[in-house]
């Protein structure tokens, strides 16, 4: 750790991990769920843990994201934190209105919750990953503008590299395309409009910049390539995701009332979206090829490259296979969708943040640059148990989904609903055993934190043969 | 003809002799990737245009025949034009000119100005005349595939823009004129979209 | 790559290139004034604008004097489209 200031961006990170584990929990009693109707039935119903699960998902990546900016910025600006101060009473801020508003979501009725917290003022809730009461939102944009601002200052005060300010542009857009949940308007078209505008703005927009710019900032560290040849893929790639991800959003336009050139636009635009991630691909691995040094942390490597091959499958391979508008008639709102978003954010997102998280944490915990040899190998195992699970549950809810479209959608005489999902049960119970080695994937990252940390830290030769 | 300048191309690898042609196009590599996945974009916007026609080619007929073929000659002539233009400025580079390569991509530019003119009275009459992106699929991949393909005519004058002011400062030099090359590049797909475009749109029937 | 080497020369090749685009252009204007329709014609107008593409390519673009595949991007390109909407035209005029 180059700066003193880099230090704030360990309590954010501990925050997301814990989070994330109340996530997969929820995820299970959410998989249970379906195949056990009234599973927790009446003290947690299915639609409040699917809130839970989901909100914690995207609150445990906001976290991880301030985390690597933190981490991040000064280093790259080569200055301390213009306050580090802030960042750390945000933290708190942030930290405790997330906490209330998931107990507020687990012992109020969604309802009470919305009365309590005067909804009716400027009401915003009840919109799927932006179920929060709108007191929590204007928490959020408090937090994130207090970011922002320090965040920004660091950067026009210190030295500007293209990696920092693509994340810049990045976290200024996922703020303010945050703004879209406040207007909530009657006419269900608009309505539909305004939350795909934040929904799918930022993680096939804005989010997709963060990304890249945490990928290249890891690789920089630990493959000492050249940044200028880094840097000119980050344009390529930026420019790639913004031409295709603004007017993609087109694809959720088809069946919500929106003209018909939609499925035109839609279609065209987003057929090409994989081709950043696809590029993003190209370029980890070509950059560790390239490589001019043996970097002592092989885990935060692994999550690299982990997470430039999962993200292109889960949002390249598996968005276009539902994004043509004729596919799409079939596919829209069935078991395929819910197959893309958990492969697409766990490949993007949650591996991303993974990775910062690998390559910082050591450093943040007082080591050179790299764990001990032990802890890494289990981080390793942690890597594949995860990364496999969430393959499996995509391939089962994929099966679910192909099963689902053709019973209920596609045959001459279609079932409904309900008889459909009886007959597709036993992929339902395959996803959650694969949920459970999902979670013991993720019980093994989390020990791979208190094993071995007395042990001396990996050097090159060592971690070569492990 | 192609050995003599060789070693005044900044395309050319180092370690590349100088009698061999060089492996990657004149500027920078980046804007070629790029290049190509806009090519892509246009190529599946041309390929979808012409299936739909497949399907209702009496409707793309009659809407054609509504379009002013005469304005949209004057802007091939003027992408055309411009990109000649353009070469003359990138060659002055080459040779160390900056001020002539100004010279050239500001005329380039001129040019690009015109396009913009012309194209927008075309919209300006159909908008006048009440025709939208719903109004048929024909005016749909029409005013799509054109105001598309506008949007990157304004670009490219941006980037143009961006080089003659650099080169008017005498930013360039015989050894260093990739950003030259680059904008020209990028300037040329402009031209070659369009070139697609015009008959596509405009005179196939 | 170089297309306008011989300055002393009066014409550069280049300009030459540009005079053939131009040309070409106008006959394409001319066939869409002249009303003139049918498969062949439209093929015709759409060989001559992937001759059109390939010159710019070539000449304008530099790709003439490039090696190994970049040398072909702007050729194989055209044959993308071109191939495309040929086949999208041969179609609605069989059926
Ligand atoms: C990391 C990037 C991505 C993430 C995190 C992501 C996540 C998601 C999620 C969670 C949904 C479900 C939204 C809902 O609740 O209805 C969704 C829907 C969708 N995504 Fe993505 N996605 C990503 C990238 C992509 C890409 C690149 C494509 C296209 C190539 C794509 C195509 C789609 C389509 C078509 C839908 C609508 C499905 C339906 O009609 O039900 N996604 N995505
Ligand atoms: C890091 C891992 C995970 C991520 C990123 C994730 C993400 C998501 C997302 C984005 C949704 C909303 C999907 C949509 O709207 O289509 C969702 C819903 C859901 N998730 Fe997860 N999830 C993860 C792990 C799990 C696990 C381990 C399980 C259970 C075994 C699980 C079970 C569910 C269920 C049952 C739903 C509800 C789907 C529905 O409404 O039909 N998730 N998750
Ligand atoms: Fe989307």
């Amino acid at each position: 750790m180059q700066y003193k200031s880099q230090a704030v961006a360990k309590p954010y990170f501990i925050a997301a991990i814990g989070l994330f584990v109340g996530q997969i929990l929820f995820g299970l009693i959410l998989g249970l769920q379906y195949v056990i109707g009234d599973f927790m039935f009446p003290e947690i119903p299915f639609n409040v843990a699917r809130m839970v699960h989901t909100n914690l998902l995207i609150v445990w990546l906001l976290f991880g994201f301030m985390g690597a900016a933190y981490y991040l910025v000064p280093e790259e600006a080569e200055r301390e934190l213009v306050s580090p101060g802030l960042a750390l009473l945000m933290f708190w801020v942030f930290l405790v209105a997330g906490a209330l508003t998931i107990l507020g979501y687990l012992l109020v009725p969604y309802s009470g919750l919305a009365e309590l917290t005067r909804n009716e003022l400027l009401p915003t809730m009840g919109r799927e990953f932006l179920e929060q009461p709108t007191i929590t939102k204007l928490g959020i944009v408090v937090v994130a503008l207090a970011f922002v601002f320090n965040i920004g200052l660091t950067i026009l005060k210190g030295r500007k590299t293209v990696v920092s300010l693509v994340l810049l542009i990045g976290l200024v857009g996922l703020a303010v395309f945050f703004l879209f949940s406040f207007y909530n308007p009657d006419n269900l078209v608009k309505d539909k409009y305004y939350w795909w505008w934040v929904v799918h703005l930022w993680v096939e927009g804005v989010w997709e910049l963060i990304l890249g710019s945490i990928l290249a900032f890891v690789l920089i560290k630990t493959t000492g390539v050249d940044r200028e040849v880094i840097e000119k893929w980050l344009y390529v790639i930026i420019a790639m995701t913004l031409i295709t991800g603004i007017i993609g959003t087109g694809h959720h336009f088809y069946w919500i009332g929106a003209p018909e050139y939609w499925q035109w636009w839609g279609s065209i635009f987003s057929a090409l979206e994989p081709i950043p991630f696809f590029m993003m691909t190209v370029f980890a691995f070509n950059m560790v090829n390239r490589r001019r040094r043996n970097h002592p942390n092989k885990a935060a490597i692994l999550w690299a490259l982990g997470t430039a091959v999962m993200a292109f499958l889960g949002a390249g391979v598996w968005g276009f296979l539902h994004t043509l508008s004729p596919v799409n008639y079939y596919t829209h709102g069935t078991q395929i969708t819910a197959a893309h978003g958990h492969m697409a954010f766990y490949g993007a997102y949650v591996m991303i943040v993974l990775t910062m998280i690998s390559y910082a944490m050591p450093m943040l915990r007082g080591r050179e640059a790299a764990n001990s040899n032990r802890s890494q190998v289990l981080e390793m195992w942690s890597f594949w148990l995860m990364t496999v699970s969430i393959v499996f549950i995509t391939l089962f809810l994929t099966g679910a989904g192909i099963l689902q479209v053709y019973l209920q959608r596609f045959s001459a005489d279609p079932l409904p609903f309900m008889v459909v999902q009886d007959k597709i049960a036993l992929f339902y119970w395959m996803r959650e055993v694969a949920g459970l080695v999902f979670l013991i994937g993720l019980l093994t990252y989390v020990a791979s934190f208190f094993v071995g940390s007395r042990e001396p830290e990996a050097t090159v030769a060592v971690a070569e043969k492990a | 003809m192609m050995s003599n300048n060789m070693e005044t191309s900044a395309a050319a690898p180092v370690g590349v002799q100088p009698a061999t042609r060089p492996a990657y196009p004149p500027g920078d590599l980046a804007i070629w990737i790029f290049i190509l996945a806009e090519l892509l974009v246009f190529a599946v916007f041309f390929a979808a245009y012409a299936f739909t026609r497949m399907n209702h080619v009496e409707l793309f007929n009659e809407y054609q025949a509504t379009l002013n073929r005469d304005a949209a000659l004057i802007n091939t002539l003027a992408l055309l034009t411009s990109s000649y233009f353009v070469m003359r400025g990138v060659v002055a580079a080459r040779e160390g000119n900056n001020a002539l390569c100004a010279r050239w991509i500001w005329a380039a530019v001129a040019m690009g100005v015109v396009f913009v003119v012309v194209k927008s009275t075309e919209y300006a009459h159909h908008l006048g005349a009440g025709v939208s992106l719903s109004t048929n699929d024909f005016y749909m991949f029409y005013l799509s595939l054109t105001f598309f393909h506008f949007m990157h005519v304004i670009l490219g004058m941006v980037i143009l823009a961006a080089v003659a002011v650099k080169a008017r400062s005498g930013g360039y030099s015989v050894e260093d004129h990739t950003g030259v090359e680059t904008g020209a590049s990028y300037w040329h797909m402009v031209d070659l979209l369009w070139l697609i475009l015009f008959p596509l749109v405009y005179v196939m029937r | 790559m170089n297309t306008t080497e011989p300055t002393r020369q009066l014409i550069r090749p280049c300009t030459l290139v540009y005079a053939v685009l131009m040309l070409l252009t106008l006959v394409t204007w001319g066939i869409g004034r002249a009303g003139l329709s049918g498969l062949g014609v439209s093929l015709l107008v759409l060989a001559f604008a992937m001759l059109k593409g390939q010159l710019i390519g070539d000449w304008f673009m530099g790709l003439r004097g490039v090696r190994g595949i970049w040398r072909w991007v702007v050729v194989i390109w055209l044959l993308i489209p071109g191939g495309l909407i040929s086949l999208a035209f041969i179609l609605s005029y069989r059926g």
